[in-house]
Parts: C-alpha cells; sequence; structure tokens
C-alpha cells in the first residue's frame, strides 16, 4: 500500500498505547472501581459512535478508550455509574460527535464529559491520582512527543506556564508534577492534536495559556490536586485555540499579502 | 501500512537525530561554499520527510531505448479543448504539429518522434484522451532557429516545436499563454523523489546545450532565472540574471514550490513560470540541431522489477513495452511518475521523470456489512501531527490550509497561500495522513474556483 501511517485511527491507537502504563497504574491505586468507571464509559461511548455511525455515516474510531480513560480517571470519588452515562453520553455527542466526530471537534470529548460532571453534580466530591500515575505517564508522553502526535510547543510552552504561575503563588515547582490526574490532563487533554491550536506560533501561546490556567485554577480555586483545575483550564485553553490561531494568521498573513493578492 | 509504514515510524523518529548531525556538518560546508561563490544562493529544507524508496535504487549507465509505439496524452493539459491537426494514418516529421488548444494558441502537441498516427482517442466531453504513433525512422522536421534571439523569436520557435508546454505558471499550475509574462522563471535541476534521475548525471556532458537553453530563456523575462540544483558545483555560469541556487533538505526540497515559495512568491498579477532541467535541455538541443530530439532520461524503478533501470526514452514511450522485459511474475500496476504523485498509465506523462512497477495488491474481501460500512462513512478526518507539519515545502500554516482545503473553503486557502501550490506540494500531505483526505485533488477544486473569480 502506498500511504503512510499517520492515518486517523492510527494517531487513536499510539494514543491508547500512550495510556496502557497509566491505566496499569490507575487500576493499582483505584482498583476495581475504576474499572467498571472506565467499562460503562466505554459502552456508552461506542454505543453514540454506533448511533452516529448509522445516522450520520461518522466512521467509529478507537479514541474511545481514550476519552473513557479520560472520563473514569477525572471522575473518580464518589461519581454513581448512572452520572458517568450522563457524562459520557454528553460527552460524546456535544463535544465530537456533533462536530463530525474526533479530528473535526474543537473541544476534546475527554474534557467536556468531565465538565458536564461537574457542573451537573456539584455535592460530588472528586479526588485526583498520586505520583505513581505521574510516573507511569512518562513512558507514554515520551511515545507522543518521538512520534510528533503531541506537540512539544504546547508542551513546552504548557509547563513554562504551569511552572512560573506555580512560582507566583509561591509553592514548589515541582509540587503540581506529584498529582497524576494533572499530569495525565495535560498531556492527553491539553495536547490533544486536534483541539490544541494548530499553528507553530499558537502552539507556544495556547500551551502557556493552558499551564498557566491550569495553576491558577489550581492554587487559587480548587486545589492543586482536584481534577476540576486541569479540566477547566484544557476546556477555557481549547475554547480559545482558534482565536489564538486566527491571531497568528492575521499576523502573519499580512506581511504575505503583497505576495498573495 | 505494512512495512512502508514501520520504516517510515522509524525513519521520522531518527530523522531528527540526523538533522541535528547534519546540520552540524553541512553548516560547514555551506560555509566554505558561499566562499566560492558569492553569487550562489541557498535553500535548506529543515523539515522534509525521508520517504521510503520503493525498490532499490538504479546503479549503471543510462542506456538508450525506443518503443514501437509513443502517445502524447490529454490529460497533461487538463483543462485543454484540443483542435485536432492530423488524420489517422499520416505520416509525420518529429516535431510536426498534432493538436493545439483552441484557447491558447502556444499549447501545441508536437510529435516526438517520426511515425505514422496509430490512433486518435478522443475521451468523455470530446476531449483528447490520447493520440499513439508508430515510430519509425523517417527525418525529423527541420526548424529555423536563426530567430531565437529575442523574446518574440524564442517563443515562436517553443511554440512551434511544441516545447512551449514545458513552461507551467503558478499561480494554478497551467501553461501560460503565449503572450504571458513571467516574473521570474524557475528552473528545477534538483529531484528529490526516491530513485529519481540524478540531474547531474542526466546532465553530465551536455552542459554546453544547457546552458544554451538557459540563456535562450532569459529572452523570455525581464525578471530573474532561478536555477535550482543540488547543492554542489553550478551547473552555469550565474550572472545578473541567473540565480544559481542549492537545495538540499528532505523530499518536499526538490519541488519547485519549495523553491517559488522561498525565493519568488507568486501574485495573480506576477505569475511566475516553471520548467524542468531536461526540458531546458531539450530546448538546447533544438538550438543546436536544428530539429525537435525529443527525449527523456528516466529511471524504470519499483518492487515488481528485477532489475531498476535509467533509461533514455522517447517523451510518451511506452511504458509497457519498457517494463515488460524486466518485471517479475505477478499482477502490476505500472505508474507513470514516482510512487506518491504517479498516474496508472500506459505512456509516459510530460512531466515526469520517472516509472514505477508496483506489484498488484489483492484486496482481501470484507464482510458486506462492513464493506457498505466503510463504502457509505465520510472521509476520515486527518489528525494534526508532526509529520504533517514537516510534509509541505512551502513555509505555510499547515494544518489551517489543509483544514480549509479539506473543506473547500477557497477564501480562506487563498489567504493562507494555496495559490502558490500545486498538486505535487501536498502529494506528501496526503501520503503521511494514509490517503483518507486527497488534497491535491481539493487544491484543484479550490484552485478552480479561485480562476473563475
Amino acid at each position: 500500500m502506498n500511504v503512510g501511517i499517520w492515518h486517523r485511527n492510527m494517531v487513536a491507537w499510539l494514543l491508547v498505547a500512550a495510556l496502557l502504563p497509566a491505566a496499569a497504574a490507575v487500576l493499582v491505586e483505584q482498583g476495581g472501581i475504576a474499572a467498571a468507571r472506565f467499562g460503562v464509559a466505554l459502552a456508552t461511548l461506542l454505543f453514540w459512535q454506533g448511533v452516529f455511525m448509522i445516522v450520520r455515516a461518522q466512521p467509529f474510531s478507537p479514541i474511545a478508550l481514550v476519552t473513557a480513560f479520560a472520563v473514569s480517571l477525572l471522575a473518580s470519588g464518589t461519581t454513581e455509574l448512572w452520572q458517568i452515562v450522563l457524562a459520557a453520553s454528553f460527552g460524546a455527542v456535544i463535544g465530537e460527535q456533533i462536530f463530525g466526530g474526533w479530528g473535526r471537534n474543537f473541544i476534546p470529548a475527554g474534557v467536556v464529559a468531565p465538565a458536564f460532571l461537574y457542573f451537573a453534580f456539584p455535592e460530588v466530591s472528586h479526588a485526583g491520582t498520586g505520583a505513581l500515575v505521574t510516573l507511569a505517564l512518562a513512558p507514554g508522553a515520551l511515545i507522543l512527543l518521538v512520534t510528533g502526535i503531541l506537540s512539544w510547543r504546547v508542551l513546552v510552552g504548557a509547563l513554562i506556564g504551569l511552572v512560573l504561575l506555580t512560582m507566583v503563588f509561591g509553592h514548589a515547582p515541582a509540587a503540581p508534577f506529584m498529582q497524576g490526574s494533572l499530569i495525565f490532563g495535560l498531556i492527553f487533554l491539553v495536547g490533544d492534536p486536534v483541539c490544541a491550536a494548530s499553528t507553530r506560533g499558537g502552539g507556544w501561546l495556547y500551551g502557556a495559556l493552558a499551564g498557566g490556567l491550569i495553576a491558577l485554577l489550581g492554587w487559587a480555586d480548587v486545589g492543586i490536586g482536584a481534577p476540576q483545575a486541569v479540566v477547566f483550564a484544557a476546556l477555557l485553553a481549547a475554547i480559545f485555540a482558534p482565536l489564538i490561531d486566527a491571531g497568528i494568521i492575521a499576523m502573519t498573513t499580512k506581511q504575505w499579502s503583497p505576495h498573495n493578492a | 501500512m505494512g512495512t512502508i509504514g514501520c520504516v517510515q515510524l522509524c525513519e521520522i523518529c531518527s530523522a531528527q537525530w540526523a538533522d541535528i548531525h547534519l546540520a552540524r556538518q553541512m553548516r560547514a560546508d555551506i560555509f566554505e561554499r558561499n566562499k566560492r561563490m558569492n553569487n550562489g544562493m541557498k535553500i535548506r529544507v529543515r523539515g522534509g520527510l525521508p520517504l521510503p524508496p520503493v525498490g532499490s535504487p538504479v546503479n549503471g549507465t543510462t542506456e538508450v531505448a525506443t518503443t514501437e509505439r509513443v502517445a502524447l496524452l490529454g490529460a497533461d493539459y487538463p483543462g485543454m479543448r484540443a483542435r485536432i491537426l492530423v488524420d489517422q494514418g499520416d505520416i509525420v516529421e518529429a516535431g510536426a504539429p498534432l493538436f493545439e488548444d483552441r484557447g491558447k494558441p502556444g499549447l501545441r502537441g508536437t510529435a516526438p518522434v517520426s511515425g505514422k498516427v496509430l490512433q486518435i482517442n478522443m475521451g468523455a466531453k470530446r476531449r483528447l484522451s490520447s493520440i499513439v504513433l508508430a515510430a519509425n525512422n523517417e527525418a525529423p522536421l527541420r526548424f529555423d532557429v536563426s530567430r531565437a534571439n529575442s523574446n518574440d523569436g524564442v517563443r515562436a520557435l517553443m511554440q512551434e516545436t511544441g516545447l512551449w508546454t514545458s513552461f507551467r505558471t503558478r499561480p494554478f499550475d497551467r501553461v501560460p499563454s503565449i503572450e504571458g509574462k513571467a516574473a521570474a522563471i524557475f528552473v528545477t535541476a534538483t529531484d528529490t523523489y526516491p530513485n529519481a534521475p540524478n540531474p547531474r548525471h542526466v546532465l553530465a556532458g551536455q552542459e554546453n546545450i544547457f546552458t544554451r537553453g538557459l540563456a535562450a530563456l532569459k529572452h523570455l523575462t525581464q525578471g530573474k532565472l532561478y536555477l535550482c540544483q543540488n547543492a554542489g558545483a553550478a551547473l552555469a555560469e550565474a550572472d545578473p540574471q541567473i540565480v544559481i541556487v542549492n537545495v538540499s533538505g528532505h523530499h518536499p526540497a526538490g519541488l519547485v514550490g519549495t523553491h517559488i515559495n522561498r525565493l519568488h512568491p507568486p501574485t495573480r498579477q506576477g505569475p511566475v513560470w516553471h520548467i524542468g532541467y531536461q526540458d531546458v535541455l531539450a530546448l538546447g538541443k533544438v538550438l543546436t540541431e536544428g530539429h525537435l530530439i525529443s527525449v527523456r532520461t528516466i529511471t524504470l524503478t519499483g518492487e515488481g522489477l528485477r532489475q531498476p533501470r535509467q533509461l533514455q526514452v522517447p517523451m510518451g514511450a511506452d511504458l509497457h513495452a519498457l517494463a515488460r522485459r524486466e518485471m517479475t511474475p505477478g499482477q502490476k500496476r505500472i505508474l507513470s511518475g514516482p510512487v506518491i504523485v504517479g498516474r496508472e498509465c500506459q505512456f509516459l506523462t510530460r512531466y515526469h521523470l520517472q516509472a514505477t512497477v508496483l506489484n498488484a495488491k489483492a484486496v482481501a474481501p470484507r464482510h458486506w456489512f462492513f464493506a457498505a460500512l466503510r463504502a457509505a462513512a465520510v472521509p476520515e478526518a486527518f489528525v494534526p501531527t508532526e509529520a504533517l507539519e514537516r510534509a509541505l515545502g512551502p513555509k505555510l500554516h499547515v494544518v489551517p490550509l489543509l483544514r480549509a482545503l479539506s473543506i473547500g473553503d477557497a477564501e480562506t486557502a487563498a489567504r493562507l497561500g494555496c495559490l502558490q501550490l500545486a498538486e505535487e506540494d501536498l502529494a506528501l500531505a496526503t501520503y503521511v495522513t494514509g490517503g483518507e483526505i486527497d488534497f491535491g485533488m481539493r487544491l484543484r477544486s479550490v484552485l478552480d474556483v479561485l480562476e473563475a473569480s
């Protein structure tokens, strides 16, 4: 076959592969309930993919595995399984499928679903995960960086924003890296190749904005250990990503305009 | 996917390291070279992808080969409405006109060899499909080359000999009109497709003829004449008009779109023209010999061949006949052109310098239900990755541009620079993303909209 490998499903499978060590770590840390949440979320997501396959001819994508993992990790705590079903449905349909499926959406479904949960059921308390998950995320992040799925511009920008603002708030720069769900969100939600800013300069700005927002929300609002910080930071950054791109394009194409008249 | 996919994955990873190493080495080289030739320019493509070659590269000398039949293809000139100037059964001399575009008088196809007109095939909507000639060894048509010392003289000669079709313009990548003005002309003497013929080897021993062709091109424009070559000794003498450009880097480095973007981005008011090195050589030969010697030095490579070869063949040569002796058993696909942009075609197309023989893969039968689901599905969106960022030679906003093209947003695509591009510039993007969306086709439909506006 005379085609390259960066097909949509290939990227999704690589994201899944990068996730495996972290999944094992979560299972060790939280036990069977995490697996139950994951299973319910995955079944819900696949159901909606099936619905949109039949109604709108949108092909299936393995990205459902990543979204399901995001939901199960970020909706830990005392969340009921029926709440997971509602959140995953909202995330899949409103976050992804109505735009045409993964690749055409502008906010990751893995962000929309937990955000829905936090708004709809504010009484549920959520807990983050520990440093073991961070450690398990490292090889995955490396895979994604080397294969170029995770933009290093976004990652470096986010780390700079996160560390700088953490220091501004007077905390140790290493403190955020003890939080597994925060680092997961940073790599898989902020770094989602589809929803991140797509221009080169925009990647830096977008990353810095996301990192800064994580620190701001974490230290000044919900607490750095709570998964809300990274979810809302990723949500806001993803909403601003098209604006950042538009700004970068407006700035650079102004320089080109005499050529492209 | 298979082997190509795996090789590519590894190569992309290693390329980043190799790049760093190469960069150090080359910085020293470039410094040295610039000291030697103070008039040269250079383009170094930092992105690009090391494409896995299909089949082994050619080593050895160029063999001269002829085929019984040669053909001119209508598909090489999209949008042309041909006036056919010969009849089936006519005996024509090499250089005699066979067809002409009704809309663009400069676009004229001439017989690459002397022979008999075997077939005139018309396609859909009465467009020319092909004119097939049976070659004989009669004498070629002679041309008056004495007037090729002025703008009008060179234009008239190129129109008469059919060499005018060597030029294509950017924007739109079409043959320019005979009265057209070029803001600059790009001569492409570099080729970064895997297994492509090396321009330096092809031009070896014919430098004087090439220089003569180049000198004639200078009459055609007030602007610069960029000679884009592989890094190394200059292929021609630089002067106030001729700029020697040394090109280095992975694949899109050799595409003219990359050079045009870096050196002279075109506008609709100031289009630039480009021409391949073998066409300049052909012009030089007309000027020295007085008749058309329409040959191409091509490589015939691919996994379906026992032995890859470099051949000098007539333009429009019959690829099936050339490949037949060397093919391994089994079903084959014969492409005119490199793997990623080639067209399945019996005859060598106008602008390609290589032919590729691939093994035809048997398609595994699928369950009818899954086959139906797949057939009905909308194309999967592409996911931006670093590989995609590197797939475009021109310095543009790759992902926003591809997104605009994939939804057919002509206005945004134009703002993002699609007027500089042609199908070949996007072939690597299509390749990298697994061929789900044909960006070249999308670009053409956007360009058609822009051209009509």
